[in-house]
């Protein structure tokens, strides 16, 4: 029960907070990030004893259960958010300063809808009823519309309501699946439950067709939310008309969150459907492929890196069907480490060049010296070089396929790996060098660069020193 | 002693009705409007009158109105629209949907035959949207078949089957699909208006445009006496459902049979009052609603056969 | 064939009435009486198994997905003043008759689940769910009016529903209750993104929102 308190109450203060505060002023804003990295802390002094001892799953009310993999997902989620938070300070004010047309009470309400999207966020990995995770997913979506529409446009709205519905019919299916689930829970004498810790246990008593069944439309749905390939089209739309906090939120949380649901499902499903790896690994391949395909040709900055995210979901998803979670939090961790650090630098270059059109940008290292070596530097480490974090957990990756006999999909993840190294650098090469045009406006770099250069620090020290010793010691 | 009752109710009935369309109609729409038994004085008064035969015509066109009324009279011992007629003759469903196409090719050749371009006109929509309807009305009635695996209709509505909840959806889509089926079949409003003379719109009105006299006499009273058994058959199909919470006597089952029909007056003359005629190219639409309840009795049969 | 199923199938008929309909309020309404014979067919089931938790649930229903949600997308389609979706790839009427056919696979499907599981009763029940997904789909497929696809999304949702039912013995009332209350929500924020896009845009139609796509 502390768990979930230390996990709730901090950001529920600052909700009540900012409700309770007559006027919305930017002093609000500081007191919320503060919070939040507060809140960060809490989360470490809690739950690293947890992590370290040696017991493993935690059950905290019925239909509530922490573990280890969930602690690690959980802390990263709020250093990201408190991440993107402390940059949406600086962001959100040179926005303001721009232009007249977003107002306080607008930045109000994104404060408080970011902060129950983070909370809605942090219960998915602390539930253990898969009728209750799926509606924590769905209110993550509810919410997010909400950020995604915050620009107040045309376009926004456009993307909002695609990412809205398609999601929401997604998510649709993954209740039928929860229902079947359910279902063949049932069937052969014991009592229906829904709670993954139970079901582990119970194997042998699943109706294993309507399990299949069950799984496969959970598979759909939630990837669906996570943008797997023939029904990611709401995602770059979604990501790229979002401010770039919000992107980065969505880009480097919220994807985490859906395929979290898949890693939990996959958890019973290995245990019952044999061949249930390969599927999944094929759908992971395939999204990397077509993903690394799209990459190729686009035109806007956001669109790409959304296009990025979608590939790296795809390398999750093969994790997951390796039924690896600590080679998917090893990817997962350094893709949003690194992710939020790009959209929050394309933010900050959007403001520069006030352009999201790759064509209208270039020349960014004269201009803006650091912005530019940020990027480039974070580029290399989306896609995999060494010595970054992504590099070290896509060799263990693909090491593993290889191990486990996957021979096609290896060549499949190296060739589409390879296509979007050289599609990434080719457009991250055109906009760092060339000749800047005239209306480009001066940032201050330090704070705009704070936060990023923070990730992929980490990132860097995650390729050195913690993905290694990691890896080993949890195998 | 049913037979005769049978025979004097096919006699009176058919005319009676279309008065009662005529009264309800004038009734929704706040006038006195005509007699109940205008439509008898108008078939006197069409009896007596002389007829104009057009020299172009044949043979056919004097002898198929009269051909249609005996096949009519034909079918209404074919079917049972009432809770006590007989099987006079072997009642097949087939035989029925197979004379109803005859009586409409009767209509078809007699409207040709004058040569007259509005009946011709007509003829080609009427022809166009029999072919349309031709597939519902047969498989409607094939719905019942297939529940009871017999072609008898007589069998179907025989009043000592034990009804459940298994012939009810059947029966109910069986009815809506004939009802929408006889509103194209007898071109009443939203298909066609059979108020109006505007010869390039109406289809039945035109099509009997030139028959006259004792001849238009006999059109009409067919075109009734077609209308009463189906209504008789969708209301008797509807009384049928009743049967799962009451078993009523014969004299019961065709006083609800009456009301139904009554009821069914109500709602055919609230259509023709509220609806607009809708244009050509939307009636097949219309047409496809028919269609889809008449499938969607067959779906029933199926899954509820036991 | 017993009450239930004669509940839910007649709810299934209705749902593919409303693929054939063009007025969007005459959807509204073919709508509300669809789910309201679905909550009907589970209530009549929680009194066969005297199950208080699904009397609840089919209570909960017939109060929010039947008369409270249609009758909020009707004041949303009176405010923005659309009143017929024509649809999209086939006339109407095609859809509808397609609705039948995909009725007639979800009794095949049926048939199917039903030899692998003889403990299940409640085939009609089965179908009707099945085949309201399909409808459901069909109907987002078919229209392009933004109303309609929420209505084809909550239809899609009530055959997840009646299948919840039929082939376990009831979710758990809080997961339900949940569901409910995610969905209502959801049905809410849409009126209001509706209402954005028709002042923005002037229209709602779906499948001209296409300005984002790759240029």
């Amino acid at each position: 029960m502390s768990i979930i308190l230390s996990l709730c109450l901090i950001p529920l203060l600052s909700i009540f907070l900012i409700q309770i505060l007559p006027r919305y002023t930017w002093g609000t804003l500081k007191v919320t990030v503060l919070l939040i990295w507060l809140e960060f802390i809490v989360q470490v002094l809690t739950l690293y004893p947890l992590l370290v001892n040696k017991i493993a799953p935690i059950p905290v009310i019925d239909g509530f259960m922490v573990d280890k993999i969930a602690i690690l997902f959980i802390l990263l989620t709020t250093l990201i958010m408190a991440a993107c938070f402390s940059h949406s300070y600086w962001f959100f004010s040179h926005e303001f300063k721009k232009n007249n047309s977003i107002s306080l009470s607008q930045l109000r309400i994104f404060n408080v809808i970011s902060i129950m999207f983070y909370l809605s966020m942090i219960f998915v990995y602390c539930l253990d009823n898969l009728g209750y995770l799926w509606i924590d997913i769905e209110l993550t979506t509810i919410l997010s519309a909400g950020l995604v529409y915050f620009n107040r446009t045309k376009h926004a709205l456009e993307a909002t309501w695609k990412y809205f519905v398609i999601c929401s019919v997604g998510i649709a299916f993954a209740l039928l699946g929860t229902t079947l689930i359910y279902a063949s829970s049932q069937l052969h004498g014991c009592h229906g439950s829904l709670n993954v810790s139970y079901l582990i246990n119970q194997t042998q008593h699943l109706d294993l067709n309507l399990f299949k069944f069950g799984f496969i439309f959970c598979l759909l749905g939630y990837g669906t939310k996570a943008g797997i390939f023939p029904l990611h089209s709401w995602l770059p739309d979604a990501h790229s008309e979002a401010p770039a906090p919000a992107s980065a939120m969505l880009s480097a949380c919220l994807l985490n969150c859906a395929l979290f649901a898949i890693l939990r499902l996959n958890s019973i499903a290995c245990l019952i459907i044999a061949n249930m790896a390969s599927l999944i690994i094929w759908i992971g391949c395939i999204t990397i492929l077509a993903a690394s395909l799209f990459l190729l040709r686009q035109y806007g900055i956001k669109r790409l890196w959304a296009y990025s995210s979608i590939e790296n979901v795809g390398l999750m998803l093969v994790s997951i069907g390796l039924n690896q979670p600590w080679l998917f939090f090893l990817l997962a961790f350094n893709h949003s480490l690194v992710k939020s650090a790009l959209f929050l630098l394309s933010g900050n270059i959007m403001q520069i060049t006030n352009s999201k059109e790759l064509k209208d940008i270039s020349g960014l290292i004269e201009f803006s010296p650091v912005m530019a070596i940020l990027l480039v530097l974070s580029s290399l480490a989306i896609t995999g070089t060494p010595p970054f974090g992504n590099f070290m957990a896509e060799i263990i990756l693909l090491s593993q396929l290889l191990n486990l006999n996957f021979i096609y999909p290896f060549i499949l993840i190296a060739i589409a790996l390879t296509i979007s190294f050289i599609a990434v650098l080719t457009h991250v090469g055109k906009i760092t060098v060339g000749k800047p045009k005239i209306n480009y406006i001066q940032l201050n770099n330090f704070n705009y660069s704070l936060i990023p250069v923070l990730l992929v620090f980490l990132s860097l020290i995650a390729g050195f020193f913690f993905t290694n010793k990691l890896f080993i010691g949890m195998n | 002693m049913m037979i005769i009752a049978q025979i004097i109710l096919t006699i009176f009935l058919p005319l009676l009705m279309i008065g009662i369309i005529r009264k309800l109609k004038a009734l929704f729409q706040n006038r006195t409007g005509p007699n109940l038994f205008q439509p008898y004085f108008n078939l006197f008064k069409l009896l007596k009158k002389n007829q104009v035969i057009s020299q172009d015509s044949s043979f056919v066109f004097i002898i198929s109105p009269i051909i249609s009324l005996g096949l009519v009279i034909f079918l209404s011992f074919l079917l049972p629209w009432l809770p006590f007629n007989k099987a006079v003759f072997e009642s097949n469903i087939f035989l029925v949907v197979y004379l109803l196409a005859l009586l409409r090719f009767l209509t078809i050749i007699s409207a040709i035959d004058t040569g007259s371009p509005f009946s011709s006109f007509s003829t080609s929509k009427e022809v166009t949207f029999a072919v349309l309807l031709e597939p519902a009305v047969i498989l409607s009635f094939l719905a019942l078949a297939i529940f009871y695996k017999n072609t008898n209709l007589f069998y179907i509505f025989s009043s000592n089957q034990t009804v459940t909840l298994n012939q009810i959806p059947v029966f109910i889509l069986f009815a809506m699909s004939l009802f929408l089926t006889s509103i194209v079949e007898f071109s009443r409003a939203p298909v066609d208006d059979p108020n109006t003379h505007l010869e390039l719109t109406m289809i039945h009105e035109a099509m009997i445009l030139e028959n006259s006299g004792l001849n238009l006499a006999i059109v009409e009273y067919t075109y009734s006496l077609k209308l009463l058994l189906f209504l008789f058959l969708m209301s008797s199909a509807l009384a049928h459902c009743l049967l799962i919470w009451w078993h009523l006597s014969v004299f019961a089952m065709t006083c609800l049979t009456v009301f139904i029909v009554f009821l069914l007056l109500i709602l055919l003359s609230f259509i023709e009052v509220f609806t607009v005629k809708l244009s050509f190219n939307k009636i097949p639409n219309f047409i496809a609603y028919a269609l889809t309840f008449s499938f969607l009795a067959v779906f029933s049969a199926i899954v509820n056969r036991s | 064939m017993n009450i239930i199923d004669f509940f839910s199938l007649t709810g299934s008929c209705f749902a593919i009435l409303m693929l054939g309909s063009v007025s969007i309020r005459l959807n509204l309404w073919l709508y509300a009486i669809q789910t309201f014979f679905m909550a009907l067919s589970t209530l009549s089931e929680s009194f066969k198994f005297s199950n208080s938790e699904l009397a609840i649930i089919s209570l909960v229903i017939i109060i929010i997905k039947a008369f409270f949600i249609p009758i909020f997308l009707n004041f949303v389609i009176e405010k923005i003043k659309v009143k017929s979706d024509s649809g999209l790839i086939f006339p109407v009427p095609i859809g509808m008759h397609l609705g039948i056919l995909f009725l007639g696979f979800s009794n095949l499907f049926t048939l199917e689940i039903l030899k692998s599981l003889p403990e299940i009763h409640h085939s009609g029940n089965i179908t009707a769910g099945i085949s309201l997904l399909f409808t459901g789909m069909l109907f987002m497929l078919l229209r392009k009016i933004a109303v309609s696809q929420i209505i084809g999304f909550l239809t899609l949702e009530n055959g997840i529903f009646l299948l919840g039912v039929s082939i376990t013995h009831s979710m758990p009332l809080i997961i339900d209750l949940g569901v409910m209350l995610d969905i209502l929500v959801a049905i809410m924020i849409c009126g209001l993104f509706i209402f954005k896009i028709s002042s923005s845009f002037e229209h709602i139609d779906v499948t001209q929102l296409n300005e984002l796509t790759e240029s």
